[in-house]
């Protein structure tokens, strides 16, 4: 339908999709833009594999260190509500503009999620399970490892999938102003060269990173939590 | 729990908080951070202070909030009206959920260029974004919920020979409530985040705006810098604070607000009393019966509960 | 019938030691409404190998009876001792099969790998472990059904799991909180029957909780009945049918229909 509406399109800012999409294909498939397509993934990966340990980890660790949780709970909370973009000035003005400022962000971004999903999951774990656990002997260790952090994995899951997201939009984020690679700041500069197929271009490749990353994570999951969703699908069907 | 506690728990946290700031503002003394890169604690305060005491920061929060209203209001209203349309007629739900699904995946800031090209850097350009983005996970969020209606409710209100308008009202909007609360209090806090994102890379007018407008005065600057990033972060904890006391409200008789009530049974000893809850008889639903207190000190407490609940919820 | 009292608690000459002694055992809980007594004097023995049933009255504080007795939750007052040492954690050598099987298998592990879990826990090698589940599986009538996840058996089939778990790693004492109650009635009898031959052939004592009197009486050596909160040790009701049990032979004797009388009646009563 959008290949056809805009096909007769005289418009500087909605150019024909055809136009857009051969942009797509010198630009970012065989051209010179794939290697702000690259530098922006490497942060991506980066920045959010540390988010994902740091988060899991430290989660784990206030779940069984009380006082430490009491004590930093309300500012935990605070950082995963602060709106992580507002960051980025002071990201700037701390690491300057290169990998280290964008990796930063990003992992700063994205722990939190993670981090309160984990803490949260494993603290409301079923007492059942956790007296099954006592009974049959488990030690600490064991019981952290073997029967909590599973139990909370949906939960666990779920924040993970919400860090995705979170870095995605920190990765463009930190890539719009002062950078000098990256999606972000080739959108930024083919709008302000008046470059507007190249814009488009750059969206649609942001739009396809987002669905790229979504499919990913639901197959990833899937196979993490096969057990979580046949034991729904059981419930569900026994109603 | 005792007060004791409580007030160790509270101590606690107070502790950390004023460590935390303690060694900012030693470190910048003492020259670790440095003066031109970070401001020091105090700088931050005072900025925050003044922007306080002028009408400055006050309109930049209403501001925000405009775009941060507006744009909520429109993505939920459409997003419940969708939601609900596609849960009940299976055609409707077969051809548009890809289309849903598709649009759901892409990152907001895709859009934000669009924005900009359309509106430039308006009130509109700002809510338009905040509904595009919390439209689509939310309508996907209430079709869900209406979807799930439990059979056997389904059922009881067939037998009850409720049908219609009456059903949909008394029966399927009571059951789907507590996914569309779920629903909002994500979208509550992810229309603010995309405002503000808005508003920094945008412009207009706002907290986002005066974040940027202050960055790019320089380093003199960013004592205020600093001191409305803060101040946004305390509007998404107060607003989501919001949200969670009024589901509370709301929703006061499903069972995820009476959560544990079952296992209390079986596992008294369990029982986690928190200030609020402990304090307040009966302020809200699923409160326990009162200690006994004095009755000024009851007073207190309770709003101190309250605001504790309210403020973090995560807790 | 003995009445608590009349036989004192503890050691008597020639006997072999008790393992589970309790001795004017009490717990309150004390919440944010007020405390609230559960047990107020619970006093009795379970000899080794015995079958003990304890019923009550909804609410009667059974199942704080049975936490106290795995060491989950101590007495406010008073002593329980598994084999001769008072408990203050859960010891070694108890297993315990819950109400709520769904909540208590782990979902995220097939069958097999949950009757393993308290296995590897204890060291035991590969070798002697594969072995060890197999058989635990095979007594409980399970054998093929290793390879499954939990939630994909019935509910008669997962507590049996359950009950396989506990017994894995050969434990002395059996506590079971109502561990038939969340079954249909037809599963109910095949798994009660399934208790009595797995007693038989691991020679395990067993505590079982239970609402259902005739349930208490087809099983038990003896039937403790619990009084309403605070609970007290009202009477304790030896059976003295002959065994092997039947299903339909042992519920047609008159001597089942009077015991059934006598504990409905001590039960109902208050």
């Amino acid at each position: 339908m959008w290949w056809v509406w805009s096909a007769g399109s005289r418009s500087l800012y909605f150019p024909p999709l055809e136009s857009i999409v051969k942009a797509l294909w010198t630009q970012w498939v065989t051209g010179p833009a794939r290697a702000e397509l690259a530098s922006s993934l490497e942060h991506l990966v980066a920045g959010y594999a540390i988010a994902s340990a740091l988060g899991i980890g430290i989660g784990m660790a206030l779940w069984s260190l009380r006082y430490a949780r009491e004590a930093t709970s309300p500012y935990l909370y605070f950082l995963y509500v602060l709106p992580a973009p507002v960051l980025v000035p002071a990201a700037m003005t701390l690491f300057g503009i290169g990998f280290s400022m964008k990796v930063v962000l990003i992992a700063f971004a994205a722990v939190w999620p993670t981090l309160l999903n984990t803490l949260d999951g494993m603290r409301g774990v079923d007492a059942v399970k956790l007296d099954t656990s006592k009974v049959l002997g488990l030690p600490r260790w064991r019981n952290a490892l073997q029967v909590v952090l599973p139990a909370a994995g949906p939960q666990i899951v779920a924040g993970l999938r919400n860090s995705l997201q979170v870095a995605i939009i920190l990765m463009v984020v930190s890539e719009w102003e002062a950078s000098t690679d990256g999606i972000g700041y080739y959108i930024v500069s083919a709008q302000q060269s008046f470059d507007y197929v190249g814009m488009w271009s750059g969206i649609i490749v942001l739009a396809i990173i987002g669905i790229v990353a979504n499919l990913l994570f639901v197959v990833a999951e899937d196979r993490v939590l096969h057990w979580h969703y046949g034991a729904r699908a059981v419930e569900g069907g026994a109603r | 729990m005792t007060i004791r506690g409580l007030a160790l728990r509270y101590g606690l946290r107070l502790g950390v908080l004023a460590t935390a700031l303690g060694l900012w503002q030693g470190l910048s003394a003492v020259g670790v951070i440095r003066a031109d890169e970070f401001p020091s604690m105090t700088q931050t305060a005072s900025a925050l202070w003044d922007q306080a005491r002028t009408a400055t920061l006050w309109t930049a929060i209403g501001q925000t909030l405009e775009g941060w209203a507006i744009g909520l209001a429109i993505g939920a209203a459409a997003a419940l009206v969708v939601g609900t349309l596609i849960a009940l007629n299976a055609f409707a739900y077969h051809s548009v959920i890809g289309v849903i699904e598709f649009f759901k995946a892409i990152p907001v800031i895709a859009i934000l260029p669009i924005g900009l090209v359309l509106w430039g850097a308006t009130l509109t350009m700002k809510f338009a974004l905040v509904a595009f983005a919390v439209f689509w996970p939310l309508a996907i969020q209430v079709c869900y919920g209406v979807r799930s209606v439990d059979p056997v409710v389904r059922d009881t209100a067939s037998v009850l020979r409720l049908r219609g308008p009456r059903k949909f009202a008394l029966v399927i909007m009571p059951s789907a409530a507590p996914f569309i609360a779920t629903g909002l209090r994500v979208a509550v806090a992810v229309a603010l985040i995309v405002d503000i994102i808005a508003e920094l890379i945008g412009g207009g007018s706002g907290v986002g705006v005066r974040i940027l407008i202050a960055e790019n005065a320089g380093p003199s600057a960013y004592p205020v810098m600093y001191a409305y990033i803060v101040v946004a972060g305390v509007l998404g904890v107060l607003l989501a604070g919001a949200f969670t006391v009024a589901e509370r409200y709301v929703l006061h008789w499903h069972e995820s607000q009476r959560s544990a009530a079952g296992d209390k049974q079986i596992y008294p000893e369990r029982t986690e009393v928190t200030l609020a809850a402990s304090l307040s008889p009966g302020r809200w639903p699923g409160a326990h019966p009162g200690v006994a207190v004095r009755r000024p000190a009851r007073r207190v407490v309770g709003v101190v509960g309250w605001l504790e609940v309210a403020v973090f919820p995560a807790a | 019938m003995t009445t608590p009292g009349m036989t004192p608690p503890g050691v008597t000459e020639g006997t072999p030691a008790p393992v589970v002694s309790l001795l004017k055992v009490r717990k309150v809980y004390r919440g944010a409404a007020g405390s609230r007594t559960a047990l107020q004097d619970i006093t009795f023995d379970v000899a080794r190998g015995e079958f003990v049933c304890v019923v009550g009255p909804s609410g009667a504080g059974k199942t704080t009876l049975l936490r106290c007795l795995a060491g989950l939750m101590p007495p406010t007052s008073g002593e329980a001792l598994f084999e001769g040492t008072p408990l203050r954690s859960v010891p070694e050598g108890i297993g315990v099969v819950f109400q709520d099987y769904g909540r208590s298998l782990f979902p995220w592990l097939t069958v097999a790998r949950n009757v393993d879990l308290p296995l590897r826990v204890r060291g035991m090698g590969r070798a002697s472990r594969a072995a060890r589940v197999a058989e635990v599986l095979a007594s409980v009538g399970l054998a093929d059904a290793g390879r499954q996840y939990p939630w994909q058996l019935s509910g008669g089939m997962q507590q049996r799991v359950a009950i396989a778990r506990a017994l894995a790693y050969r434990p002395d004492l059996l506590l079971m909180d109502e561990p038939f109650a969340s079954v249909d009635a037809q599963t109910r009898f095949e798994l009660e029957d399934l208790i009595l031959r797995v007693r038989e052939s691991f020679g395990v004592t067993v505590v079982f909780v239970t609402h259902d009197i005739d349930e208490s009486v087809y099983l038990a050596d003896r039937v403790v009945v619990l009084s309403r909160s605070p609970g007290v040790v009202t009477e304790i009701v030896d059976i003295t049918l002959k065994r092997p049990r039947d299903q339909i032979a042992t519920k047609g004797e008159e001597a089942f229909a009077r015991y059934r009388e006598h504990l409905l009646g001590l039960v109902m009563a208050r």
